[in-house]
């Protein structure tokens, strides 16, 4: 059906893990606020909320999401989200937060300012991270030092708006990220589209995973298709071309002596390639189901990704079957249609862990 | 029309069947839209809130023109009164009430969120009113917590709010039934009709530390 | 022109993908929409109780919106002229023609709406410029305000607020033209007392029970009357162009490459074989123009890459587009019937 409206959805409760506190309102309905002091040493309730005492035993190290007060020795949680221990450290993981950029994160970024020997590059981080004008391939492949012509020559390479996916090479102090492209699976980013959903730390977004880019072979002859999870949850899928974006794919193994050969003028080329409808239709389908992936708040990762791809045409074939359906409405994943291929996909992983 | 207000002995009910100390309906939500960073949705009683929380984000080209680098975040907050918020309609935007709301919700978090974490950034909360009926502060108050914690800002402690106001003593009544007390009566979270008439205060703070000083004033 | 919302710049090569793929045919839209189809939207009404009514919607991409409709009884003539003189009145009152009189028809101001958006101020080019294209969308055919008539001398002046509460990702006019769409028809105003006379000052019953519906709902069974109370507020659709194909609630990407964009204003029609009745169509600067401007700043443009438009829309393009809106079975009537059954 083109045009759908529906009356919001209830919200949904929280599933708790461990021990319910709902118990916990005294007998006029109030609801008691109190910090969990009297509790065990450290606290069991599997999601903590700001100003909560996480532990007051002082052998615990506090990490990210945490505080302590000047007062006590106690470790308090400054965000809600859930409590995670990596030996003697403590951190709170928040449900939601912006993206933080983490040491060699891959990340796809937008620029939105150009400056002199730097470009400023939206990751949707607190901060706009940097691309220093030394942290990137030129073209011809030589390497040389950055040179005043480089320098006046910046906007050839990336100029604001463009697109490009890097990794984060160091933070600094204030927290913004510090990134370069100098491999040639990193660069500019042409052949696609791009979507943006909530990056890692978000509930359903995309997270840190073994592989954020790969190639997806396509049905209804697609040919292959690049995709690129940046864990900053701003996703690129673009038509395959020559393996330089794909790992492994001979992209990173080529030798420092033929980086000329491969490092050609295209590099940071504005120009698409020839793709064709098919392609274009697959890339429309694979950012469905990643947009049904997120409205639905399942996590955005190559499993979920190809199980949604694989449940998606499933259904289209069973949607022709039932006639208007799917001619009417094509490939779009909006809706109940998103729903149940998301549910598909969830089910076959599910069977597939046993 | 001047609130029969010896009815508030402590012993009796209020005008809206409510003990001297119960608060109104609460009704909360988070997570209310999709594109803001946080929100959430906050009812007490007829009073109801829409907030929205954007950020932390640097603003671009922004903050270099002031020349100062800043080492902390910057808490932006704006209060919207939507015209059809009130019993008459009308639309109100910047005058003084809404300015101070404004800055007292502004300091109060700048104090209680961690903006040291967030240098030369900025964090906007964006309150819509969408439906007043008394304890306008304190229901700003309530819903920018929930949608700071939703966005995942981190902070020291929740801040929690509530106004609380004063009968006037029974005395100086004319000896009407409230009994010859001579001391005045407290009321909690006062709904618009109560604040029309009655002394009361805005009333902040966390669960904690107790070190959180909220915006309070006599009205 | 109306100045769109400040859109993220894309890139060159994202744009070209864009309006390659949006100009095929069959077009592929970047989320697999058909053409006429819409994102799914989340709606409620009825949620303020200090308005006499009131709805929120939210798109698919996030943007959200809430109206509150209030009305409040005024003087007709003499009083109400004195207090409505606002910059518009002397042009919309001179259509009129008869003026003072306050006749069956109603006047243009007695609906007022205004705008609110998060970081934008009130004189805000936009945002005026929003306020005035629904204004004029919910006046043009005079449905709405005759039905604010309460006798010669008294009449409703109704206020129509709406309020974004979201960043304007979008260009907002859709979304805030159909949340205004469910308000109206959600709004309730008190029931006169019975027997009023002509001039009499009118009392209202103050049971909410009672109260009106400003637009009231058809009973299947009479067909008869249906002509008259079947009359729905005015929409406004905003249509984009690409090529020679046309797209209805575009995205913010799409919009970004767009050669024409025009919002289409139409009404139910009073009878229920005809076309709906177009109202306004307006042409709106689609936001490539904006970014075409760099390209053009002595800014080497690649060979291939894409460029928009120049010139003006063919009407052809343009009276396929009307012609879709108000087709019977098109998309308008689709829309129409889709925000009556929601309520």
């Amino acid at each position: 059906m083109p045009f759908t409206i529906t009356a919001p959805a209830p919200p949904v409760p929280i599933a708790y893990n461990g021990p319910s506190d709902s118990d916990s309102a005294d007998s006029e309905g109030d609801i008691d606020m109190g910090p969990p002091s009297k509790r065990a040493r450290l606290s069991t309730k599997s999601i903590v909320t700001p100003g909560e005492i996480v532990t007051d035993d002082p052998q615990w190290m506090r990490g990210h999401g945490t505080y302590t007060s000047p007062l006590t020795s106690a470790i308090l949680s400054s965000v809600s989200g859930t409590l995670q221990k990596t030996n003697k450290l403590l951190s709170i993981a928040p449900l939601r937060a912006r993206y933080t950029p983490e040491i060699g994160d891959l990340v796809v970024g937008r620029i939105v300012e150009v400056q002199t020997k730097r470009w400023k590059v939206d990751l949707s981080a607190p901060l706009l991270a940097h691309l220093p004008l030394s942290a990137i391939n030129l073209p011809g492949g030589i390497l040389r030092k950055r040179t005043s012509t480089d320098e006046l020559a910046i906007r050839s390479f990336f100029s604001e708006g463009d697109l490009l996916v890097a990794e984060v090479q160091s933070m600094y102090q204030d927290g913004a990220a510090s990134l370069h492209t100098r491999s040639l699976k990193y660069g500019k980013l042409r052949n696609g589209v791009f979507l943006a959903v909530s990056g890692t730390g978000g509930g359903g977004g995309v997270v840190r995973a073994r592989r954020q880019v790969w190639t997806v072979l396509t049905g209804n002859g697609g040919g292959e298709v690049d995709m690129v999870l940046g864990v900053n949850g701003y996703i690129w899928i673009c038509k395959h071309s020559r393996g330089e974006l794909v790992e492994g794919k001979g992209g990173a193994q080529v030798s420092i002596m033929r980086i000329e050969d491969v490092v050609g003028e295209s590099m940071y080329s504005n120009r698409n390639d020839e793709i064709g409808p098919a392609t274009r239709r697959e890339i429309a389908r694979l950012s469905g189901v990643v947009r049904a992936l997120v409205e639905r708040g399942v996590r955005v990762d190559e499993e979920m990704v190809m199980r949604g791809y694989e449940a998606s045409l499933e259904g289209e074939e069973t949607d022709y079957e039932y006639g208007e359906a799917g001619g009417e409405n094509g490939e779009y994943l909006g809706g109940e249609r998103g729903k149940r291929v998301v549910e598909t996909a969830l089910a076959a992983v599910h069977a597939a862990r046993g | 029309m001047p609130l029969d207000t010896s009815t508030y002995h402590l012993s009796l009910l209020r005008l809206d069947g409510r003990r001297w100390n119960e608060l109104r309906r609460l009704h909360a939500q988070i997570s209310t839209q999709a594109s803001a960073d946080g929100s959430s949705y906050l009812e007490m009683g007829n009073t109801k809130i829409i907030c929205t929380v954007s950020g932390p984000a640097e603003i671009r080209g922004g903050g270099r023109r002031e020349g100062v680098e800043r080492d902390n975040a910057v808490v932006n907050v704006e209060v919207g009164v939507a015209g059809f918020s009130g019993m008459d309609r009308k639309r109100r935007r910047g005058d003084k009430r809404t300015t101070e709301m404004q800055n007292t919700i502004a300091s109060a978090f700048t104090s209680t969120l961690f903006t040291h974490l967030y240098p030369h950034s900025t964090i906007s909360i964006n309150l819509h009113i969408l439906s007043q009926d008394g304890s306008l502060l304190a229901v700003c108050l309530n819903a920018a917590t929930l949608a700071l914690i939703d966005a995942g800002v981190p902070m020291k402690d929740y801040i929690v709010a509530c106004t609380s106001g004063l009968t006037p003593p029974a005395s100086t009544l004319g000896g009407s039934r409230g009994g010859n007390s001579e001391t005045s009566d407290p009321l909690l979270d006062l709904n618009g009709m109560e604040e029309q008439e009655l002394p009361f205060l805005t009333g902040a703070g966390g669960t904690v530390g107790g070190d959180v000083g909220g915006g309070g004033g006599w009205v | 022109m109306a100045p769109t919302a400040q859109p993220t710049i894309l890139s060159p090569s994202e744009l070209s993908y864009l309006y390659t793929s949006l100009s095929l045919n069959p077009p592929i839209r970047p989320d697999a929409r058909s053409p006429t189809s819409f994102r799914p939207l989340v709606a409620e009404t009825d949620l303020l109780p200090t308005a006499n009514g009131s709805a929120r919607l939210c798109f698919a991409d996030g943007t959200e919106a809430i109206v509150g409709v209030k009305g409040e009884v005024e003087r007709t003539g003499g009083v109400g002229k004195q207090i409505g003189i606002r910059e518009d009145d002397v042009e919309m009152g001179g259509i009129e023609g008869e003026e003072g009189t306050g006749g069956a028809g109603g006047e243009d101001w007695w609906v007022e709406v205004t705008v609110d958006m998060p970081g934008q101020r009130d004189d805000d080019a936009m945002v005026v410029f929003l306020a005035q294209m629904i204004h004029e969308g919910l006046v043009a055919d005079g449905g709405l305000r005759a039905r604010l008539v309460i006798n010669r001398r008294w009449h409703w002046r109704l206020y129509i607020d709406i309020l974004l509460l979201s960043p304007p990702h979008t260009y907002p006019l859709p979304l805030l033209s159909l949340t205004a769409h469910l308000a109206l028809l959600s709004t309730c105003l008190p029931a006169p007392v019975a027997g009023l006379e002509k001039d009499d000052d009118p009392i209202f019953n103050d049971d909410w029970d009672a109260a009106i519906p400003l637009y009231p709902s058809t009973p299947p069974s009479s067909k008869a009357k249906a002509n008259l109370s079947a009359a729905r507020p005015p929409i406004t659709l905003l249509v984009i162009s690409v090529g020679d194909n046309i797209f209805f609630d575009p995205s913010h990407a799409e919009l970004a490459v767009a050669d024409a964009v025009v919002a289409v204003t139409v009404a139910s029609s009073p009878s229920s074989t005809d076309d709906l009745n177009l109202l306004a169509v307006r042409t709106i600067d689609p936001p490539s123009r904006l970014s075409s401007s760099a390209a053009e700043m002595g800014q080497a443009v690649e060979e291939g890459a894409w460029k928009p438009k120049k010139g003006g829309m063919s009407r052809t393009v343009l009276r396929k587009m009307v012609g879709m809106c108000v087709a019977r079975g098109g998309v308008g009537e689709e829309v129409l019937g889709g925000l009556e059954g929601f309520t």
